[in-house]
């Protein structure tokens, strides 16, 4: 009895080992599609809760040069996105940016070039624009419809214009904005016009605005066209490289008269990891006439971002000449701590703290200007 | 003029640092990507998908942490996140889905792609659009990427029992993954793209197939207890 237990207790766990270990899963399939379990909503509740986002802006903005002249611009804001669909495709897109802005003194800088005349309250518009997608489908059969998908698209509104790298980079908040504020007075104008991809390495925006900047007028000016070709989104996405070409002829509106104006223009920007984060460099260059004055335009910028995305550094160079009259050129810093950093800037919060060195000016003498802004949206 | 500035900075550096932030990933260049991924696609559509405007919303993001097996990312993974769901289209016949979600790298961003089959989940193709990262050579190479072709969540959750209870288990799908060669320095970004790999996965699972793996996971959270 003894002998035939001890046996059995050597063998009993060789025995366990040998049995194949079970699956806990052998029974298990995943649960019936979940289709027929959709929602049905009214069209109503589809158009606020299908492809609809509502976003939020506060922002909080103090500047002061160094004669202590100290301006304040607060703002409420909010932007509408809306984009429609049939069952198989998305065919239309909607955008709209507004804030609610009070200004009391008022400082020259960068992202607030058209504030000067907008003392007290105001509301103001930023994006105003419709897309239509791929308005050549109904033309087109299945097969020619997939290969020309992205290819041809119609835009209409007021939005940044299209010459350097404005179109492709959000400066709705930002302190630092790109050059064409200074290249044309305006950063957005109202347009209508083309977009898409032409192969899988370029894009294209052909475009005729309205060359009034932000008010939609027509004091006689003809009005610009605007060609942009693009590196497609995929140098930047594997390479941390975006770039093109633009050109714009035609004429705009300056101090409410019509100007002739021609530039054409070569932009980059490359992203490259470095330690700790990541470093951006930014270029823009122009050139070209305002009637029969020659115009210039050079921007550089480097920037520096935490891998964390938790803060950042920047600088930038910029320089605006006309020959008649004279040069502006500034170089500014600024730092920015994020406490939140949505690549996609659908989620941003930061305080940022910016001064501007001006080293040519005109009119007037260079100045120092500080900039301290708070910004949330959501 | 100069209280109200003084003021207004305190206030703004006093901000609570709790109000964190959310990233969105979309296709850069959707109507091209999605041509490459499926020759065939004669439209597609993009859904934005945000957890507060999903039935249970709030309840489906508490689960998230525990599907995922790890901390969210107060950065990148917040509550209020939007997120886009490209469905593609050969006809009226929805051929394909596509999601990407960002992850943080060592570097910066790692947005991680996946093309997945409508009907059953079942990945098409993995792949990278954004990635910052000294191993981001080695991480989009194709033979490493084409060992997740056919896996779905259920074999990730498949896997949290098998990598406990028993290792080298032949049904464990995710577990016979064969990592690129990577020196130390790549690590943290190679399983930072698993993880992005599976919380693409989750989220198909909550905005697309309604739940369908859910059994995989509360088996697995069951087997892991006896």
């Amino acid at each position: 009895m003894r002998f035939s237990l001890a046996i059995a207790l050597i063998l009993a766990p060789l025995m366990a080992q040998e049995k194949p270990a079970t699956d806990p899963f052998a029974d298990l399939n995943p649960a019936p599609p979940a289709e027929d379990r959709a929602p049905q909503y009214s069209w109503l509740a589809r158009f606020f809760k299908q492809n609809f986002a509502f976003r939020e802006e506060l922002m909080s903005e103090f500047t002061s040069d160094v004669a202590g002249t100290y301006a304040s611009r607060q703002s409420a804001g909010f932007e509408v996105q809306k984009k429609f669909s049939t069952e198989t495709s998305t065919v239309a897109g909607f955008d709209f940016q507004g804030r609610f802005v009070r200004r009391d003194g008022y400082n020259p800088v960068l992202n607030d070039m058209e504030g000067a005349t907008r003392a007290g309250w105001r509301f103001e518009y930023h994006n105003l624009y419709v897309d239509l997608y791929n308005i050549a489908n109904p033309l087109l059969g299945g097969t020619a419809r997939g290969r020309n998908a992205g290819r041809f698209n119609f835009r209409a509104g007021h939005f940044y214009v299209p010459f350097g790298l404005n179109l492709q980079t959000d400066t709705h908040g930002t302190l630092l904005q790109l050059s064409n504020e200074s290249n044309f007075g305006f950063e957005r104008d109202w347009y209508t016009g083309f977009w898409g991809s032409i192969n899988r390495h370029l894009n294209y925006d052909a475009y005729y605005l309205a060359g009034s900047g932000y008010d939609l007028k027509f004091r006689g000016q003809s009005g610009l066209a605007a060609v942009r070709l693009s590196l497609s989104s995929r140098y930047s996405s594997q390479y941390g490289l975006e770039g093109g070409v633009s050109s714009i002829t035609g004429e705009r509106l300056a101090d409410n008269l019509p100007l002739r104006t021609r530039r054409i223009g070569v932009d980059g920007r490359y992203r490259h990891p470095a330690p700790g984060g990541t470093l951006t460099f930014t270029t823009e260059l122009s050139a070209g006439r305002d009637a029969r004055d020659t115009v210039s335009m050079d921007l550089q910028q480097a920037e520096y971002l935490r891998a964390s995305r938790r803060w950042g550094i920047a600088t930038q160079f910029r320089r605006f000449s006309r020959a008649n009259v004279g040069a502006t050129a500034s170089v500014l810093s600024e730092f920015t701590w994020y406490f939140r950093n949505d690549v996609a800037g659908s989620n941003s919060h930061w305080l940022k703290l910016n001064v501007e060195r001006q080293i040519q000016n005109f009119p007037g003498p260079p100045q120092t200007i500080v900039a301290l802004q708070y910004y949330w949206y959501r | 003029m100069t209280r109200i500035f003084i003021l207004f900075a305190l206030l703004a550096a006093a901000r609570p640092q709790q109000m964190l932030g959310a990233i969105g990933c979309t296709l850069s260049n959707p109507a091209e990507d999605l041509k490459y991924l499926y020759p065939t696609m004669t439209t597609f559509k993009e859904e934005l998908m945000e957890f507060p405007k999903l039935k249970d919303g709030a309840a489906a993001f508490q689960g998230l942490r525990a599907r995922l097996g790890s901390d969210l990312d107060p950065i990148y993974e917040t509550y209020e996140t939007p997120y886009t769901v490209y469905s593609v289209f050969q006809g009226a016949t929805k051929i394909g889905i596509v999601h990407g979600v960002n992850v943080p790298g060592k570097g910066g961003v790692i947005q991680v792609f996946v093309s997945a089959d409508p009907k059953t989940g079942e990945i098409r193709s993995f792949f990278f659009q954004r990635l910052e990262s000294p191993a981001a050579r080695q991480l989009r190479s194709k033979e490493f990427r084409a060992q997740f072709t056919g896996l779905t969540l259920a074999d990730f959750y498949k896997h949290d029992y098998y990598a406990a209870a028993q290792p080298g288990a032949k049904a464990d799908k995710v577990g016979a993954i064969q990592p690129p060669a990577l020196d130390p320095a790549g690590k943290h970004d190679y399983d930072a793209s698993l993880r992005g790999l599976r919380k693409n996965l989750i989220l198909l699972d909550y905005f697309v197939y309604g739940r369908r793996f859910e059994p995989f996971f509360e088996r697995a959270q069951q087997a892991r207890k006896q």
